[in-house]
């Protein structure tokens, strides 16, 4: 195959590929705003679980925080030069028993239920990678930062990772909905941090390491994927975009873009085999 | 066994005053001298640090724009915009020089210094040299700070927290990060020194009758500080000096990725030794606090500190455990799960403690007689910000709450709460109610009601303003934080933060004013205890002599005598100084049965000391 050939194949498929999949999207569905102080809209499976104990936690807070200032009150306006001072050094036994049973009350209620809650949702969903890693619907990416990009690899259809056929992007993740995801995170120069708000979960991308993250999306559209660990002067400029498909199209895009990287590929070009062999928890 | 008379004078000699100006202002061994060193030294960093401050806040809420007035000062090479090269040396320098050359040496350096020896009775410290020292190592550190702005690629940019491999040579080149990493090394070890002083000044030279149960709040807060600063300042300087050697010699302990070559390190290692000595460090910058406001709202509730020994356990307890709970600052490094849920355990129950020690408070203040004077509403505001800070640390301690909180402005928020607005409030209390011990007089008290109101309602909107957004998902440290769909909409709510910032930073001016109204005054005039409280300092004329004690004093009851009818009664007054007698008698030394407590034995063998080395006293 000659060069010409070459590329007239390739703009062929690269015109479709477009068409297909990215262009669509890039026109009529920009990462959508939020408005408001809340917290991004939630688009995952389970980050419900994070927003109801943090706003939870949040009520509880408030309520010792405003018990707080009204005792603060009534001591400041009340308690003042006209009333005079109780001679008490609160160490009897009744005292302490009081101070000691408010102190385990709040514990036993707000870090009881911080603690339980948090151990439930760790041991049935973030740190449960067993499960997701067992799911034969689930979507496997190989996430390598670098400063200040994602590069994100998905396994081609020879089923090995770090081949010519493996499907390669750059700040583009794209995954289908109502489908787990997990992701082998890892990084070539500094710490970074995979932050994906709308789902709920970040983790922290070390050279040297690779860590695991899991999510699934229960709604097709674009994200933000933001860098959450300080890696140097353009730190905010590593902005990603996750893009949730239905399961046709991202089919059909995963199919595209394999194909197109396999018709890139250059064996000599050390840099674009970063990959490495999958690693499961 | 009766102790001679003058035994404790003799133990320690009365300093001759020194005569030239180098021997009492620069060389100086007294720790009052150098207790006004650290004073003026932490405030010039203070202001230094505050200007950072404002210069980010100007960033979040005008990003890209060009900085009025000081932008042409600092930026000029870029016309007056903060670049983002600029910017992480800004909130990095900002972080390092608050907390190492700002709220450590005012809190520690100038309060430990001055209230440790004047609040149990002793001339001085353990080891004024081993002082002196300690201030001249600080002010060596000070200067390596100032010079890493000087020298080419500026200073250190990769955050306060220093996590390599960005902090080595590929992701922060040049000197500026070097010297200031060696800077952190070297005020480590002006830290170390000062705390040995401190403990073994506590430990030993406690006047005669001041127990372990009879000390001020303050001296124990300041005491278990000096405790956490031996055992984990070390850390720090191990963990800084690999990385020196990573930067220097081409070692490879933090490195690991592309960058390293054979044999590669471990970027989490830092991590460990760092927060293993940055978790106490928050401590270490909250006990003093929590010791000056334990001992004002129950001097200016005029009523006993509520349960004291409660308190103190508490302390000890949160000093203990501050060594166990750091792994919740790594929670996204993908820690082990087991490791994971004990810190997160772990973590949770530190809040008892602290729980004790509000309630502890909130009790004391309680059918107090409260006089709102400028120390005690300084206090009231830490006890405030303090409140709102330790609380919303509890989403932050569980790991499924901290995977979206972790890194966000929120967590900015939450921690400057604690260990900033609280330790500043502390500090600024301290300073006006010690003003009289160390310049020999008051400081204006309306200036100084305005300079808290400006402080606490500018810090409080600050901080909470940053905890909504990082609700909201800010992440911290972005150069322009509203480049995300999901950040757009914040600049709103940065633009109020930041007034709030700019309107702490107007209040700055009343205590400016205040300060050099008073600290130059030729013939200072206070009457000699002018807040009716009984801790041991003010017993003695103000300023202080050189010598603090004439005559070392006898204590005989608590810091805490307030209120006391039978004082009332007796004494006229509704206070009883730690020196007095509540039958107006002269108080006595105390015997000392061979096994009484810990402190009569410390003192019991001090004794037995003086009279083999010294042959003092009479049989």
């Amino acid at each position: 195959m000659d060069l010409i050939e070459r590329l007239q194949v390739n703009w062929y498929r690269l015109g479709a590929a477009l068409v297909l999949c990215g262009l669509p999207l890039d026109v009529f569905a920009a990462v959508e705003k939020e408005t408001g102080l809340d917290m991004p809209r939630d688009v995952s499976l389970d980050g419900h679980r994070i927003t109801w104990l943090i706003n939870i936690t949040m009520v509880f807070l408030m309520i010792l925080f405003v018990l707080m200032i009204i005792w603060m009150a009534i001591a400041m306006f009340k308690h003042d030069e006209s009333h005079p001072a109780h001679y008490d050094h609160g160490d009897a036994g009744k005292q302490i028993a009081v101070a000691m049973s408010i102190s385990a009350v709040i514990f036993l209620v707000v870090d009881g239920n911080l603690y339980i809650n948090s151990m439930v949702d760790l041991d049935e969903v973030f740190w449960n990678f067993k499960d997701v890693e067992n799911n034969p619907d689930t979507v496997r990416i190989e996430v390598n930062a670098h400063q200040w990009a994602w590069d994100a690899r998905y396994v081609g259809p020879d089923g090995e990772w770090n081949t010519a056929d493996d499907a390669i992007t750059l700040n583009d993740l794209r995954v289908p909905v109502n489908k787990p995801v997990l992701i082998n995170l890892t990084s070539t120069d500094v710490i970074h941090a995979l932050n994906l708000p709308n789902f709920r979960v970040k983790t922290d991308a070390v050279p040297g390491r690779v860590a695991p993250i899991h999510f699934q999306a229960v709604e097709t559209g674009e994200f933000d994927i933001a860098c959450a660990e300080h890696c140097g002067a353009f730190h905010y400029k590593m902005k990603g975009k996750l893009t949730v498909l239905t399961q046709e199209e991202f089919d059909a895009w995963l199919a595209e873009v394999s194909h197109q990287s396999a018709l890139a590929y250059n064996p000599d070009d050390a840099d674009a085999h970063w990959g490495w062999p999958w690693k499961e928890m | 066994m009766s102790v001679p008379e003058n035994a404790y004078d003799q133990l320690q000699a009365i300093h001759h005053p020194p005569t030239t100006f180098i021997s009492k202002y620069i060389w100086s061994g007294d720790h009052k001298i150098i207790a006004k060193q650290f004073l003026w030294g932490g405030l010039i960093f203070l202001l230094l640090g505050g200007l950072q401050a404002m210069l980010i806040r100007w960033q979040w809420s005008a990003p890209g724009q060009p900085v009025p007035v000081l932008g042409q000062i600092f930026f000029s090479d870029s016309g007056g915009v903060i670049t983002p090269g600029h910017y992480t040396s800004l909130f990095t320098s900002h972080g390092l020089i608050m907390i190492f050359w700002a709220i450590t040496p005012m809190m520690i350096g100038a309060f430990g210094n001055l209230t440790i020896p004047i609040m149990i009775g002793a001339r001085d410290m353990a080891f004024p040299t081993l002082n002196t020292l300690s201030f001249w190592t600080w002010a060596l550190s000070g200067v390596m700070v100032l010079t890493s702005f000087m020298v080419p690629y500026g200073t250190a940019a990769a955050g306060w927290t220093t996590y390599p491999p960005l902090s080595g040579n590929a992701g922060t080149p040049g000197w500026g990060q070097s010297i200031f990493v060696l800077a952190i090394f070297t005020t480590g070890s002006a830290t170390i020194m000062g705390a040995i002083n401190y403990t073994t000044t506590v430990i030993r030279l406690r006047a005669p009758g001041m127990t372990w149960g009879r000390l001020p709040l303050t001296v124990w807060g300041q005491f278990l500080t000096a405790v956490l600063n031996i055992l984990f300042v070390p850390v720090l300087a191990g963990g800084a000096a690999l990385l020196l050697l990573d930067r220097w010699f081409g070692t490879s302990f933090y490195v690991a990725g592309a960058l390293a070559g054979e044999g590669a390190g471990d970027p989490i290692l830092f991590q460990h030794l760092f927060w293993i000595f940055g978790h106490p460090e928050v401590y270490i910058l909250i006990l003093p606090a929590w010791g000056f406001v334990g001992d004002f709202v129950s001097f200016f509730s005029r009523k006993p500190a509520y349960w004291y020994k409660g308190s103190v356990w508490a302390m000890t307890i949160v000093t203990i455990m501050s060594a166990v709970v750091y792994g919740h600052h790594m929670y996204t490094t993908g820690m082990a799960p087991l490791l994971g849920k004990s810190f997160m355990l772990l973590t949770l129950i530190i809040s008892v403690p602290a729980e004790v020690l509000f309630l502890n408070w909130l009790h004391t203040i309680y059918h107090g007689s409260m006089r709102k004077t400028v120390p005690m509403m300084f206090a009231l505001g830490t006890i405030f910000v303090f409140g709102s800070g330790g609380l919303t640390g509890l989403p932050l301690a569980t790991i499924s709450t901290d995977l979206y909180l972790h890194a966000t402005m929120f967590v900015v928020g939450h921690f400057h709460l604690t260990m900033a607005s609280a330790a500043f409030l502390g500090t600024f209390g301290a300073i006006y109610f010690w003003f009289p011990k160390m310049f020999g007089c008051l400081m204006n008290d309306r200036l100084a009601r305005l300079h808290f109101w400006f402080s606490f309602i500018g810090l409080n909107g600050v901080f909470i303003g940053q905890m909504i957004s990082g609700y909201a998902g800010q992440p911290r440290r972005l150069y322009d934080p509203f480049q995300y769909a999901f950040t757009e909409q914040l600049l709103g709510i940065n633009q109020i933060t930041s007034y709030f910032a700019f309107f702490l930073a107007v209040g700055q001016i009343f205590f400016v004013i205040n300060w050099f109204q008073h600290v130059f005054k030729k013939n200072p005039t206070c009457e000699q205890n002018p807040w009716q409280v009984g801790t041991l300092e003010w017993s003695v004329p103000n300023p202080l002599p050189v010598y603090n004690f004439a005559k070392i004093p006898i204590v005989t009851c608590g810091p805490h005598e307030y209120s006391n009818p039978e004082c009332i009664e007796n004494l006229g007054k509704d206070w009883q100084g730690q020196w007095e007698n509540l039958d107006g008698s002269e108080p006595v030394l105390p015997t000392l049965p061979a096994s009484h407590s810990h402190g009569h034995h410390a003192a019991e063998e001090d004794v037995s000391d003086a009279k083999t080395d010294e042959s003092v006293g009479e049989e």
